[in-house]
């Protein structure tokens, strides 16, 4: 039988006093997506690091592919990564980057390293120094994904990314996950999890705190809506309504929270007075761990 | 491994040629300066009322005349400004090596490739060995080229040279290992840095002084100044003191380095 290729056991790391990583079990097996959600100083980023070997745990293990990366040298052929905070030597291009990973893994794939430049547009013979930020976080992901690994291991892979590289990254990773590759990708925004992800599981000060799919999650998750009209609007209008369990309203502005579907409510609004524009409110993250927990995240140094 | 040694020369490149030009530069200058020292009888009286630690440090001890082939290239090169220059350059470049590296962040994207933590910090090591020769190549081939021709290497012949410039490379290697073997431990550049060019340091002030200081006599022999400097060899050739020594420690120093590097986690 094959294993789960992504394998979390009791996994803890203490940094002196601090608790970073808390007795963390996870599992992503082959072909799903599975969304690491949390805020800054969760812990996701050292639950990663964890896992491709940078830091050793201080009790528990992390398996990739049934392996220890930082003892198993060969099973990193077969994972792509990307760091949260990636930096490459500002002296090399993407191509030569790619070139030289390409080399250290078991041979250069040309063609796919063509095609994902192609795919999400990058001059790969601009050296990284001189790129945008999208464009760095585009060398990142093309290294990551260039040797079509088992495993994906993406820290905030989206970041600087605009939306059109975005769309297309996303596609990227159901291409992957549709050939059999566990995706575990760390975000700190829901939406972005939600176009994506099957499963997600919630980092919290370190715990995971919520493990579900995101169907499951977001009956469960409250939105907040901002919706203006083009009138001023009676108070009353989203009384009774389904799944709203607030409603401040201000002149033309209603501003709605919302747990599950938001479909009774926007029927509501559009009833009754001219509808002009909706917009999310607020923090979709701080929402969901207030509908969960009933309290905001608490904050956590590292 | 190969790409990761090639990796580490091609960024420290540029560096390394204007190094290697400065040295050939002061190399050449000293072979062609000779002519208007050798003459001059009245600066080795000047010079030979020196205290002992001061002439030491100058490589003029032993009656060592400064209008002499081997007490000028000692006295103004080989004890002082190449194995200084050279430990400099290595030690710059031996606490990029991990350290460096690792405090710029572009370490742990290499660190998930297929390719142990220990061969990218051997590689890196080859190509700072690959670096600190070319230097000493460079500086021994300049000075090599030009000295015959203004008497310099009377007694000596080049092969001399070649032997006191690969023993400052070794005075320079051990202190960049030092740097090196910190670095890998520690993952701190500034404290690669700061031990190493301390140690070095102290070790130039001390081999000086315990010419009169008796207490730092009985340190001297753990000091790689005292190796070099007490071998002379411009003047004896190459000895295991100036030669075996620096690699023993030089290797041992990689071995404890790396052995941390392998387990700790990266910053």
């Amino acid at each position: 039988m094959q294993q789960t290729p992504i394998r979390l056991r009791g996994l803890t790391k203490r940094f002196g006093s601090l608790t970073a990583v808390d007795n963390v079990d996870l599992d992503v097996p082959a072909g799903a997506i599975m969304g690491f959600l949390g805020p800054n100083g969760a812990g996701k980023t050292t639950t990663m690091r964890l896992l491709i070997g940078a830091l050793r745990p201080t009790s528990g293990t992390a398996q990739v592919l049934g392996a220890d990366l930082a003892a198993d040298v060969t099973s990193r052929r077969r994972v792509g990564y990307l760091p949260g905070d990636l930096r490459v030597d500002p002296k090399l291009t993407g191509m030569q980057l790619f070139a030289w990973y390409g080399k250290l893994r078991g041979g250069l794939d040309t063609r796919r390293v063509v095609d994902l430049i192609e795919r999400l547009d990058l001059d790969p013979d601009r050296p990284f120094g001189t790129l945008s930020k999208g464009n760095r976080q585009k060398v990142g992901i093309i290294q990551a994904l260039q040797h079509d690994p088992d495993v994906l291991i993406l820290d905030e892979p989206t970041t600087g990314l605009d939306p059109l590289a975005q769309r297309e990254f996303l596609t990227l990773l159901r291409e992957a996950a549709a050939r059999g590759t566990a995706v575990l990708f760390s975000s700190h925004v829901l939406p972005e999890v939600e176009r994506i992800a099957d499963t997600v599981a919630i980092i919290r000060a370190g715990q995971i705190v919520t493990r579900s799919t995101i169907d499951e999650l977001l009956d469960r998750a409250r939105r907040r809506l901002e919706l203006r009209f083009a009138e001023p609007i009676a108070a009353g209008v989203f009384d009774g309504v389904p799944g709203v369990v607030d409603v401040q309203i201000d002149d033309h502005t209603a501003t709605l929270t919302v747990e599950g579907a938001v479909g009774p409510a926007l029927h509501a609004a559009t009833s009754h007075a001219l509808l002009v524009r909706i917009n999310p409110a607020g923090d979709d993250l701080e929402d969901l761990f207030v509908s969960l927990y009933g309290t905001p995240t608490p904050t956590q140094e590292r | 491994m190969l790409s990761v040694w090639i990796h580490m020369l091609r960024r420290r490149t540029t560096a390394a040629i204007w190094w290697a030009v400065s040295l050939a530069a002061l190399g050449a200058l000293l072979a062609v300066a000779y002519p208007t020292v050798r003459g001059n009888s009245e600066l080795d009286k000047t010079f030979a009322d020196l205290p002992p630690s001061v002439a030491a440090l100058l490589g003029l001890s032993d009656g060592n005349l400064l209008t002499s082939p081997a007490g000028y290239l000692d006295s103004q090169f080989y004890a002082n400004i190449l194995p200084l220059t050279l430990l400099i350059f290595a030690v710059g470049a031996a606490a990029w090596t991990i350290a460096g590296d690792e405090a710029g962040g572009t370490l742990e994207l290499l660190t998930t490739n297929p390719i142990s933590r220990t061969r990218i910090a051997v590689a890196r090591y080859g190509a700072l060995l690959t670096l600190l020769t070319v230097l000493a190549v460079v500086c021994w081939a300049a000075v090599a080229a030009l000295a015959p021709s203004t008497g310099l290497t009377a007694g000596l012949g080049i092969v001399r040279l070649a032997a006191a410039t690969l023993a400052c490379a070794l005075l320079a290697l051990v202190f960049a290992t030092i740097a090196y073997a910190v670095g890998a431990a520690t993952g701190s550049k500034p404290a690669a840095t700061a031990v190493a060019a301390g140690l070095a340091v102290a070790g130039y002030v001390a081999e000086g002084l315990s010419h009169q200081v008796t207490a730092l006599r009985a340190v001297r022999y753990a000091n790689p100044w005292h190796w070099l400097l007490d071998a002379d060899p411009l003047r004896n050739g190459l000895t295991w003191q100036s030669t075996v020594l620096p690699v023993a420690v030089s290797a041992i120093l990689v071995i404890v380095g790396l052995a941390v590097f392998r387990r700790r986690d990266l910053r």
